[in-house]
């Protein structure tokens, strides 16, 4: 084997894009070291998709020297970066950014100096660092490449071989430091996805020839492929009706025949309704055979292709605005109809990245801006946006859906943003969430055993229920959440639950809890049959 | 002589404490359909609310008129040469206009002051019956006034009630805007700002509701007055009083019903709080 003592800017470019490529190859198999039941963040996915920001902002580098390119993949990381992986992953280019600066070239010594720069802004940007997981492997490789550039007099391929051994064997023990991966027999997926980027890079640097297979595509299919899910709708129609004696839940089942995503409220004189429907003309029809007709709105769902962003139509000039994560139609309206100044689609399989928020962030018709991410997998990117804006932002780190409803509530625009966010995150505690889906596969979590295609419900993100069927999940599941006299109970039904299905169970609920509240809102969203919220 | 106390029927002033401090008050209006109803005289808070669950057209609602205020101050100036007319915010309505009006045609030799108290429901209420306290002990018109202009930036109000509907049909939404439209439900905790409808907070379910009640009179360290009003909730409210009773001894809450013209603009299950901040 030759030496290879140093390389500079294009052989790093080539080194990471090769990595990427391999990360390419691989990131179907990440997808898979999914320790929870539920498709959950795609690591693969997000950090081939961190990779390939970095490698896109690089390749606009003219300059050849490894500091420019460095620096290039630690901004492109950054604002490309998706799921907690792929934030953590681009602080491991700022370190070897901040190692490499102003070098035109680096040895094994600076690349052993860079990854320990690398490793502490890793650990820096988590609140709770967490071990045997991708921060575990990017210390332990830092380690290990500087007892090992002892023996190696600054080879930079030989720190190199030894950089990958530790990663791969790093990556081996992970279970053995975090039980939920030994529970589900797995490796923690964001070490893999770190192990497959550096041994891609080796292969580079070794003069290997890649496997000559065309780029696989899943993950960017999978990702059109959710927006294209709306194309089905036809057209968004709302109206509001007046008339005498109305029927609210008539008008309703009516409805239901006509469209998806129905949502029907109001009372014997005023109704108001919202429908996706292929035929908007037939709902108008029956809404005029009622009463008097204000406030149509009929629009083309196909033609509002609208990037990812949606902004609200009558944006507030408001000193604060607010930003916050969902998807499905129903819960995207719900959070705008509550005053959201932006949502950004995303959420359980489409972490938005951290450019995506930011550009919200900059969007947004104020300086002070709130953030609510309202899933555990897209606080960390959350809480990158700060330090690329000029605005002021505060993050307030909701969880789940209904804790991003209850914190976007007790928005008070009389107050500061110190004291909004103080208030919100007091309002997101005083509610608890759960949510029930379809097991994607088989597993032991949490002390119990999932069976592929059962229903499975998770209180507060913790799986309590592996061995239901609706709807007696989701009674099981408010008997676990301490439902208060009193209390309200939201149940906001998925994509895959029909509206009549959602009534039913709300009836089973309200029997039960006669002294309580019972709401029911289509929220429309992906994977979750039910979210369902006690508060 | 002593100073009198007129007001409007807005105040919701309960007609014991009326009679006891010899407050005068003035009804306005509350109209279905061509049939109209004096406030508190023609129409209890009972009967409205039932007529309005069974009325399939909703009420209206018009001010005291100028002649109804004319009248009253005409023979308060029978009694004595010195009234003070507290009335609701002008934002809300005429009455204040209405008042000055007839003011301005008493021809006995009266000496009348009327006082925009941009507020409403009880909080206007505890300005008015410390107005009249004021009175009884002896004080002259102007210092009656100076302790109703003392107490006016201290009175707060916070109001929920279930459905927004009516009040966006009453038109009387002002910033109160902001809460329509949503798609969830929302309680709304709307209180008074610079004279008008304001929405303080909104939240979801009753129960959170009375809880921002709660926690809204809690937040005073100081008490002069305070006190609870409801629609048609009696049990709700002596809970929320019966809550209270460790911030504020509940013997000295004012228990209050909501005015039909109130009611009008906010529909059925309306509570709500008054509280006049104490002088530190």
């Amino acid at each position: 084997m030759s030496e290879i003592t140093s390389c500079d800017g294009r052989d790093l470019r080539a080194m990471f894009s090769a990595a990427t490529r391999s990360l390419e190859r691989n990131a179907q198999s990440i997808n898979t070291l999914n320790v929870f039941p539920v498709p959950d963040g795609d690591t693969g996915t997000n950090m081939l998709l961190t990779m390939r920001a970095a490698m896109e902002e690089a390749s606009r580098c003219t300059d050849g020297s490894a500091a420019t390119v460095a620096q290039a993949m630690a901004k492109g990381s950054l604002m490309g970066a998706r799921g907690n992986s792929g934030v953590i992953l681009s602080q491991i280019f700022r370190g070897l950014a901040k190692g490499l600066d102003g070098k035109h070239s680096f040895d094994g010594d600076d690349l052993a100096a860079a990854l320990v720069e690398s490793s502490a802004l890793a650990y820096k940007g988590m609140s709770k660092p967490v071990e045997g997981t991708i921060l575990t492997v990017i210390r332990e490789v830092a380690a290990a490449a500087q007892t090992g550039n002892a023996s190696h007099n600054g080879d930079l391929l030989a720190i190199m071989e030894v950089i990958v051994d530790e990663a791969r064997a790093s990556v081996a023990r992970t279970p053995t430091l975090l039980p939920v991966l030994r529970q589900a027999g797995v490796v923690d997926a964001g070490g893999q996805g770190l192990y497959v980027v550096l041994d891609g890079a080796l292969r580079c640097l070794r003069g290997e020839r890649e496997e000559a297979e065309t780029v696989p595509v899943e993950a960017a299919a999978s990702i059109s492929q959710g927006l294209a899910e709306d194309a089905r709708y036809g057209y968004c129609t709302e109206f509001l009706l007046q008339g005498k004696d109305l029927n609210v839940e008539a008008a309703r089942q009516k409805l239901i025949t006509i469209g998806e995503s129905v949502l029907v409220v109001g009372d014997e004189s005023t109704i108001r309704a919202h429908l996706h429907t292929f035929d908007p003309g037939a709902a108008l029809s029956y809404a005029t055979s009622l009463g008097t007709l204000r406030q149509v709105k009929v629009e083309n769902m196909d033609e509002q292709h609208r990037d990812f962003i949606v902004a609200q139509p009558q944006s507030s000039s408001a000193a604060i605005s607010t930003i916050t994560v969902a998807s499905g139609e129903g819960l995207t309206e719900a959070f705008y109809s509550i005053g959201a100044t932006i949502v950004v689609p995303g959420g359980e399989t489409m972490n938005p990245s951290v450019q995506e928020l930011l550009l919200a962030v900059e969007s947004a018709p104020s300086d002070k801006v709130i953030l609510l991410p309202n899933n555990p997998n897209i606080l960390l990117a959350a809480g990158q946006v700060s330090a690329l804006t000029q605005k002021k932002v505060e993050v307030v780190p909701t969880k789940t859906i209904p804790q991003g409803i209850a914190a976007l509530l007790a928005l008070n625009h009389d107050v500061d943003l110190e004291g909004n966010s103080a208030a919100m995150k007091k309002a997101l505690s005083t509610v608890r969430s759960g949510e029930i889906t379809t097991a994607v596969r088989s597993m032991e979590l949490d002390g119990l055993s999932v069976k592929k295609g059962q229903a499975i419900a998770f209180l507060d993100r913790r799986l309590v229920i592996a061995d239901g069927s609706m709807p007696q999940v989701i009674l099981d599941l408010l008997a676990m959440m301490g439902v208060e006299e009193g209390g309200l109970i939201t149940i906001y039904y998925g994509a895959g639950t029909e509206s009549s299905e959602a009534e039913q169970i709300a009836e089973l609920v309200q029997k039960k809890y006669p002294s309580q509240e019972v709401e029911v809102v289509a929220g429309g969203q992906p994977y979750y049959n039910c979210i369902v919220s006690v508060e | 002589m002593v100073v009198r106390v007129v007001t409007d029927s807005t105040s919701d002033i309960p007609s014991s404490v009326a009679q006891e401090l010899r407050i005068t008050i003035v009804p306005q209006y509350v109209c279905f359909s061509t049939k109209e109803y004096r406030d508190g005289i023609d129409l209890s808070t009972e009967d409205f609310y039932h007529r309005l669950a069974s009325s399939p057209i909703l009420p209206t609602t018009s001010a005291t008129s100028p002649r109804d205020f004319h009248a009253a101050f005409t023979r308060l100036a029978e009694e004595t040469d010195e009234i003070v007319s507290v009335n609701l915010s002008s934002r809300f309505g005429a009455a204040f206009n209405n008042a000055l009006l007839a003011k301005d045609m008493i021809e006995k030799r009266c000496r009348i002051e009327v006082i925009d108290t941009r507020a409403g429901i009880m909080g206007q209420g505890l300005i008015v019956i410390a107005a009249a306290q004021s009175a009884q002990t002896g004080a002259s018109l102007d210092e009656v006034v100076e302790v109703v202009h003392r107490i006016i930036p201290r009175a707060h109000v916070r109001i929920t009630f279930d459905t927004l509907e009516y009040l966006r049909r009453g038109g009387r939404v002002g910033k109160a805007q902001a809460l329509m439209g949503s798609l969830l439900k929302i309680n709304p905790i709307l209180g008074i700002k610079d004279g008008e409808a304001y929405p303080f907070a909104k939240v979801r379910g009753r129960a959170k509701a009375i809880d921002y009640l709660y926690d809204f009179v809690a937040g005073f360290s100081h008490i002069s007055s305070l006190a609870v009003e409801h629609a048609t909730t009696p049990d709700e409210a002596e809970l929320l009083i019966n809550r209270l009773d460790s911030l504020f001894p509940k013997e000295r809450i004012y228990r209050s019903k909501v005015s039909p013209v109130v009611g009008a603009h906010v529909g059925p299950h309306v509570i709500a709080v008054s509280v006049v901040e104490g002088e530190h």
